[in-house]
């Protein structure tokens, strides 16, 4: 189960660059090392905490795995809904429906 | 028909033993340039121990079964051993020999502790019917003829005791040894006197309640110590408190599993024609703390005399064999433990004798600094635990000690090991996870014997 887990991250970790990518160029440097930076990041936190909690729940550690599950996981989140912002997957559209409706 | 029949048999069995002869010439060819190739750069050690077979270790290897020692992830540092300090165990006077008959189960015996400890020592073992079974296969390897001996009058030859350590760490190793060291023997460490009857046949119940404790001076010293450890089951404490029926089987285990392989071990050396002596938890001719400092296996703890090593915490249990078998012997080590313990308290926090110190700082004792618990408490909770069998809620509760092996329990022994700041910050860790603490019930599989518990007094 490890290995496969190890091989998943790998794969999606890969898999996540390559979607990422042609997204990534922005106007100003910062932004583009941000984003790399906090994919980066983002990625070790998620797949720690999955380590983590897959570890200690197959031990039987009940707290642990509960608070690892809040604590990774929320990390994780937040990273990613900033992440999701930078890259324009959320809070863009809104605008463009306010221009349309604007047009309208 | 039958003629030409014999015929090509014979033929064939001409050409069989030609092909066969054939294959056994290039396999002798074939061995004996792989022989050559391994053999060959350990030409020189090899002569060194001609006859016995044995291929030399590189050197500076810690055996050649575990090439490195596991420190599980600690940050380990070596330590002195002279006259002012024992690995990170100051000594600020003179250290004098302690008598057996002075320990804690032995007050508890003679009644030192009052009479329902001295009851509960009595009849230890058979209150739980596990240990009613370890207790007398340990006492059948406890007897003086047993854990020593005279040593063959045929010595071995032995030109390089660096690679004598490394085969002694291995055999140790095999054995079934989740730890070994070496180190140079404490004269401190030996008992001055040992204690009749011995410590097994009161746990065992072998001899009636009262009975006289007598002592008789021990007067052996040799150079070094071997300290073998065994782990004490860890799936098996996280399902425990610490204090119930299984308490006592924890330690019984081990020290049923280390005095096998002590008794073994000094077997072995005798047979090479030096001196060794066993000394196991069923007949003790040292205490096994500062040897195991000695021996690079650890550092005191707030307890104030179990030894935590970097990996397993003192979530053992360990045997000794004192030697004059040439050897060379391991550094004391440093991994912060005294720093570690200095700030996390969860120990004392946790004791239900409340025996362990508060403490902040180490304090005196008989020449040597260290935390001094409460030996009077530890005991009387121990022998007169009536809702289960002894205790090593301690060892439980440790954040050294009671950990699986991952990646994250190593980060966090790495952290800890990295003075007080970080030591502080892996027990917030440590506390907001629930370890210690917590009862894992899955792993409970032993059963509980409430009414062997109880006992008159």
């Amino acid at each position: 189960m490890s290995i496969f887990l190890i091989f998943l991250a790998g794969i999606l970790f890969l898999a996540g660059i390559l979607f990422i990518n042609p997204l990534v160029k922005k106007e100003v440097m910062w932004k583009t090392v941000l984003i790399w930076a906090l994919y980066v990041v983002g990625s070790a936190v998620l797949w720690m905490g999955i380590s983590f909690i897959y570890i200690n729940a197959s031990v039987g550690h009940a707290k642990a795995t509960s608070t690892a599950i809040f604590l990774f996981g929320g990390i994780a989140i937040v990273i990613a809904i900033i992440l999701a912002r930078l890259l324009g997957f959320i809070g863009l559209k809104k605008l463009n429906k306010t221009d349309e409706s604007v047009q309208a | 028909m039958i003629g030409s029949g014999k015929q090509n048999s014979k033929l064939e069995k001409k050409i069989q033993v030609t092909r066969r002869g054939f294959l056994k010439t290039g396999a002798a060819a074939a061995a004996m340039g792989v022989l050559g190739a391994i053999q060959a750069p350990s030409k020189v050690a090899e002569a060194a121990v001609s006859n016995y077979g044995y291929i030399p270790g590189e050197k500076g290897l810690w055996s050649k079964l575990r090439p490195e020692p596991n420190y599980g992830g600690a940050s380990v540092s070596y330590a002195e051993h002279n006259d002012q300090w024992l690995g990170t165990s100051q000594i600020v006077g003179t250290v004098k020999q302690t008598s057996e008959k002075n320990m804690g189960f032995a007050q508890a015996a003679q009644g030192n502790f009052g009479p329902k400890s001295q009851a509960g020592l009595f009849t230890l073992g058979p209150r739980y019917p596990i240990n009613a079974g370890i207790g007398p296969a340990m006492a059948q390897i406890a007897g003086e003829a047993i854990v020593d001996g005279t040593p063959s009058p045929q010595k071995l030859p032995i030109p390089d005791p660096e690679q004598m350590s490394m085969h002694i760490k291995d055999l140790a190793y095999y054995l079934r040894a989740d730890e070994v060291g070496i180190g140079k023997m404490p004269e401190f460490s030996y008992y001055s006197n040992k204690m009749n009857p011995p410590l097994i046949a009161i746990v065992a119940g072998a001899v009636p309640k009262g009975v006289p404790i007598t002592e008789t001076p021990f007067n052996e010293r040799m150079p070094y110590v071997i300290m073998v450890a065994v782990e004490q089951h860890l799936e098996t404490y996280l399902a425990s408190t610490g204090y119930d029926g299984i308490a006592n089987t924890q330690s019984f285990r081990c020290y049923h599993a280390t005095a096998n392989i002590s008794v073994i071990i000094a077997g072995y050396i005798r047979a090479l024609g030096y001196h060794a002596r066993a000394h196991h938890f069923a007949n003790y001719g040292a205490v096994m703390g500062p040897a195991l400092i000695s021996a690079g296996m650890g550092e005191l703890t707030r307890t104030g005399d179990c030894v935590a090593h970097p990996r397993i915490g003192f979530r053992n249990k360990v045997a000794a064999i004192t030697t004059d078998l040439p050897l060379v012997p391991d550094k004391p080590i440093d991994f912060g433990m005294l720093d570690f313990c200095r700030v996390c308290k969860k120990c004392a926090d946790n004791c239900p004798a409340q025996a362990i110190s508060f403490d902040k700082d180490p304090v005196e004792y008989n020449g040597y600094m260290r935390w001094n618990s409460d030996f009077k408490k530890c005991t009387q909770f121990r022998t007169g635990n009536d809702e289960g069998n002894c205790c090593g809620r301690c060892i439980k509760i440790c954040p050294w000690n009671s950990k699986e092996s991952s990646w994250f329990h190593e980060a966090g022994i790495w952290i800890g090991s990295k003075g007080e700041a970080s030591a502080s910050l892996l027990k917030k860790i440590d506390d907001m996870f629930g370890y210690g603490t917590e009862t894992v019930e899955k792993y409970k599989w032993w059963l509980e014997w409430p009414e062997l518990y109880k006992f008159d007094y």
